[in-house]
């Protein structure tokens, strides 16, 4: 699938992460527009479905959110774990278009364009959920202990 | 005419060094000749360039494969030397920023090579160099000390070595009028001479001042006031939710600063940029410039974004903007560490596009004396009526 999800914000609080932007170099059929997703997916998790949330497109532009809490796996996991995030039509096959920010002039997004993380406790454990870019300038989000 | 600059550490990365450099390359240009003695040698090669025609050598080679002589015999008075030149400095007060680089055997160094000096121009470059040239290079050398940040900063016990001691120089020469009052009280009969620094260059590519893009730079340091530009900018990102404020530098208070930006939920809009080799391109791409300096000497990064045609929103510090620049005309003065009223200026800047570029015309017409042609001529009338007025 050509193109990808252009980030313009990226908002990590009140529990929830949202993200908005717009789809570039990628022309949505318009019939599709209410049926795309937010598609965030484990890495390296092979088989496990991956978590989707309703991201309605208006023109290119999308505004999707997902509670930070639904990125903690329900499995003990070796931590970080990493999610991808992706955007896509309804009833693709493929992964969808990734979401990143690669159309700025500004280099080195994973250490200048830092997000904080929310906390999540889940029993008696407290974890960080943060979005950051990857060095591809693509937005990931982590999961790790924290305070 | 022979002309020598003392710096503490010329392989380094300051805007005394670089100034400096700057100084010196166009002096050789003229002809002169001109020599670079750094105190300290930590590196193989300076961080900034340097005009070939200038003579750069250290006093101090402190890089790990020059250790002194690591077999030679070891023996009780070799050791007891080596403690003695160990010891802290001896002629340099306490509370001098440069006093933990030195040890008295260094110290010993720089006043052996002073006391060798006896034509031409010495200029010393910090309280703790021009204290030991006031005192040592007393054989027929021209003295000239620079003061790179201004007399009110310094600690009590540099400002008593100070009034003891610069009146035996030849000249004072210091960046802002304040400055000048200041010294001509301090050291009084002594010469006090205002000369700015020069710009590195003023074949700069000019801003367009139509992006939505401020910018400020400096060490990430209580001094350079950005945890209080970053709460004004935060009452502006409703309104120019597409403006970005972008911090160029380091420093030990980036986690701080980046906290701040959590707090104000600014992450999207304010961005730590870190170190930049280019800062000259970041500053073309900007659309105006920043200074939220608790103190300044001169400052210099925002005379080098004039150099761009970038209009200037700035507190007016006790000493630095308000030598470059008018109130409404290069820019805007805000009282000092005043957020409501940088905010307001900098609101006044972002919604008329028309007026940025217009102060960033007059920023770019004022910053001409500023170049190192201009610079240059000013230090060579000084160096020539010194030594007029000794032969005379």
């Amino acid at each position: 699938m050509r193109g990808h999800a252009e980030l313009a914000r990226v908002w990590p609080r009140d529990g929830r992460l949202r993200l908005v932007g717009r789809l570039h170099d990628h022309a949505p059929e318009p019939a599709t527009a209410d049926g795309w997703t937010l598609r965030v997916a484990r890495r390296g998790a092979v088989g496990e479905p991956a978590l989707r949330y309703p991201a309605p497109l208006d023109g290119a532009a999308f505004d999707s959110s997902l509670p930070v809490a639904d990125l903690v796996p329900a499995d003990t996991f070796e931590p970080p774990a990493l999610w991808d995030v992706w955007l896509a039509p309804p009833g693709a096959t493929g992964a969808g278009l990734r979401v990143g920010r690669l159309l700025d002039d500004i280099r080195n997004k994973k250490t200048v364009m830092v997000f904080p993380g929310q906390r999540v406790t889940r029993g008696e454990l407290t974890l960080l959920v943060r979005p950051y870019y990857t060095i591809k300038d693509n937005l990931s989000v982590e999961v790790r202990p924290g305070r | 005419m022979k002309i020598r600059y003392l710096l503490l550490h010329a392989y380094g990365m300051g805007g005394t060094i670089r100034t400096v450099f700057t100084q010196a390359g166009a002096l050789a240009a003229a002809g002169h000749d001109v020599r670079v003695v750094s105190v300290l040698r930590r590196a193989d090669r300076p961080y900034f360039p340097l005009d070939s025609r200038v003579r750069l050598f250290a006093l101090a080679d402190l890089r790990h494969d020059h250790d002194a002589e690591p077999d030679a015999p070891r023996g009780p008075l070799r050791r007891l030397a080596d403690r003695r030149a160990a010891r802290p400095p001896r002629f340099v007060p306490h509370g001098e920023g440069g006093y933990a680089a030195l040890t008295r055997g260094i110290e010993r160094q720089v006043i052996d090579y002073l006391g060798e000096l006896r034509d031409g121009v010495l200029v010393t470059t910090r309280p703790s160099l021009n204290l030991l040239a006031a005192r040592f290079a007393t054989r027929g050398v021209l003295r000239v000390a620079q003061e790179h940040m201004n007399l009110a900063v310094h600690q009590p016990d540099v400002r008593a070595a100070i009034a003891r001691w610069y009146g035996r120089f030849d000249a004072i020469a210091v960046l802002t009028q304040r400055d000048r009052g200041d010294y001509l009280r301090i050291a009084p009969g002594t010469r006090v001479e205002l000369i700015p620094n020069a710009v590195h260059s003023l074949k700069q590519k000019p801003s367009t001042c139509a992006s939505r893009i401020a910018v400020a730079a400096g060490r990430l340091r209580p001094q350079k006031g950005f945890d209080l530009l970053i709460p004004a900018f935060s009452r502006l990102v409703d309104e120019f939710p597409d403006w970005q404020l972008r911090i160029y530098g380091t420093g030990d208070r980036g986690n701080q600063l980046r906290k701040l930006i959590d707090e104000h939920h600014l992450y999207n809009q304010v961005f730590l940029m870190g170190r930049s080799d280019q800062l000259d391109e970041e500053l073309a791409k900007a659309s105006m410039y920043v200074l939220s300096s608790r103190a300044e000497g001169l400052p210099m990064v925002m005379i080098e974004a004039m150099t761009h045609a970038l209009p200037v929103v700035s507190f007016d510090c006790p000493t630095g903007p308000s030598d470059v620049i008018t109130d409404g005309k290069e820019g805007l003065l805000v009282p000092p560490e005043d957020v409501d009223g940088l905010a307001a200026a900098m609101r006044t800047l972002m919604a008329d596009e028309g007026l940025r570029a217009q102060m960033g015309d007059a920023a770019l017409a004022t910053v001409q004396a500023y170049s190192p042609e201009a610079i240059r001529d000013r230090w060579t009338a000084l160096f020539e009526s010194l030594a007029s007025s000794r032969t005379g």
